[in-house]
């Protein structure tokens, strides 16, 4: 599915950071875990942006951030639907109600033609989610999602992206292995000088076993 | 009743400032005429004051219109790309570095000594601060937004369109607000450098005849008006101000 090849994570004047290869193939769910600062954001940037080290098999890829980059002005459902809207398709009926179904998916169909701006930070991540769902990606990178949001919301989020997301490849970025335990198996950790892993997310039960098999590290 | 009592209380304050330099110091009215001296010339001569004060009020309005237009719309012009943005900003700084003062008498030479010079003055110094308004506000879209939209593949136009210009509007009418404080002053300085009507030319006037209370009656009179004026446009502004600056 994705192929990364010797990409240097570093910034021009800062520390240099990991220059990574890492394979991830189709159905792979896997959360990327590593202290803020180690190139996480900077590697999602270069899928998306398809630096020349980055191998796809599908140019269909949804993002999902911390912004959920939610149009404020505009309805909820306007917002499921903004990438048709941003490619100048015309909207049918049969999409339209797709954009309801997903709603009603992610417990927002009655909020469905209410201003945005209204929305809770919990609801706009589900308004987010339901646009990820609309694209029918293949490849769904999520930058730490959840981290604006209380516990609860964060478990309940988490559900529904196990339950949506199923079947399609998953780059979860977090710095906190909570909000991928709730829903992922497996880890890779990215450190200032490489990735490693895969792990199993279940080994870090405590933040100290955290700590310890990360070399310290996170 | 609140809130007239909170706009008054400075104006309240600074005329009984005055009024007590005048009576403490015994000021010579040639000089510093007493609030009540410049009031009852403010009634005895309104017509002519009045007059004056049309003609600066119409060189300020258009010239905001005119400066917010073309400000808003070199914006758009360049605020797509970022390259031209970084070739066009140098002439765009020099157009706000140049102190009006210094292009005044060039632009009474090439325009004459009529309403199209002052306006160009006022057009001129509103035209920066929207442009960098606009622009700050086409760059303020953050990355992780930029990433979502590249991945929902958009069409330039409609990107342009959809996200960018109306995530720049609440931008572009600060810089509105901004040029309306500031507009004043381009008219007013093109009256001084060459008029023969509005209140910076009857400032001038006022002056060399040592009538200082019909000068000071002018200058309330400009005060009153700049302020009638921002706060319109700031009324204005608000109303087309529907989208939170705040980007979640």
């Amino acid at each position: 599915m994705l192929t990364i090849s010797n990409l240097d994570l570093s910034y021009p004047g800062y520390d240099p950071l990991a220059t990574l290869s890492w394979q991830i193939n189709a159905g792979d769910q896997v959360a990327l875990l590593g202290r803020s600062g180690t190139g996480k954001s900077t590697l999602l940037a270069a899928i998306i942006e398809g630096a020349p080290e980055v191998t796809k098999r599908s140019e269909r890829i949804a993002y999902l951030s911390q912004q959920p980059a939610l149009l404020p002005w505009a309805t909820v459902i306007d917002n499921v639907l903004l990438g048709f809207k941003l490619r100048g398709t015309k909207h049918s009926s049969d999409l339209t109600q797709r954009a309801v179904d997903l709603l009603d998916q992610v417990d927002l169909g009655a909020l469905a033609y209410r201003k945005t701006s209204l929305l809770s930070g919990g609801q706009k991540a589900r308004v987010a989610l339901a646009r990820v769902l609309i694209e029918e990606s293949d490849l769904v990178l999520l930058d730490e999602p959840f981290s604006g949001l209380d516990r609860s919301t964060r478990i309940q989020m988490a559900g529904l992206c196990q339950q949506l997301l199923a079947g399609k490849t998953v780059i979860l970025v977090t710095h906190d292995p909570r909000d991928a335990q709730d829903w992922l198996d497996t880890a890779m950790v990215l450190t200032k000088d490489t990735i490693k892993g895969p792990y199993r997310l279940n080994e870090f039960g405590s933040d100290r076993a955290l700590i310890q098999a990360l070399d310290g590290d996170l | 009743m609140n809130r007239l009592l909170q706009a008054t209380f400075p104006f309240i304050g600074l005329i009984s400032l005055w009024w007590l330099i005048v009576f403490i110091f015994d000021v010579p009215h040639f000089i510093l005429p007493s609030p009540e001296r410049v009031g009852w010339v403010l009634v005895e001569r309104f017509p002519l004051i009045a007059s004056h004060a049309i003609t600066t009020a119409l060189e300020i309005i258009c010239g905001l219109i005119l400066g917010a237009s073309l400000g808003f719309g070199v914006a758009c012009l360049i605020g797509d790309s970022k390259k031209l943005t970084q070739l066009t900003m140098p002439a765009l700084v020099i157009s706000q570095a140049l102190p009006v003062f210094a292009i005044a008498p060039i632009l009474m030479l090439w325009l004459g000594y009529g309403f199209a010079s002052k306006l160009a003055m006022t057009t001129l110094i509103v035209f920066f601060p929207v442009t960098a308004s606009t622009l700050a506000g086409f760059r303020a879209i953050p990355k992780s937004w930029e990433l979502t939209f590249h991945t929902l593949r958009p069409k330039r136009a409609q990107l342009f369109w959809l996200i960018r210009l109306p995530l720049a509007i609440p931008y572009a009418l600060s810089g509105v607000k901004v040029a309306a404080s500031v507009a004043p002053i381009g008219a007013v300085v093109g009256e001084w450098v060459g008029s023969s009507s509005g209140l910076g030319y009857l400032m001038l006037h006022a002056n060399g005849r040592g009538q200082t209370d019909l000068m000071f009656a002018a200058l309330l009179a400009l005060c009153v008006e700049a302020l009638v004026i921002w706060s319109l446009v700031n009324r204005l502004a608000n109303r087309f101000d529907q989208n939170p600056q705040v980007i979640s």
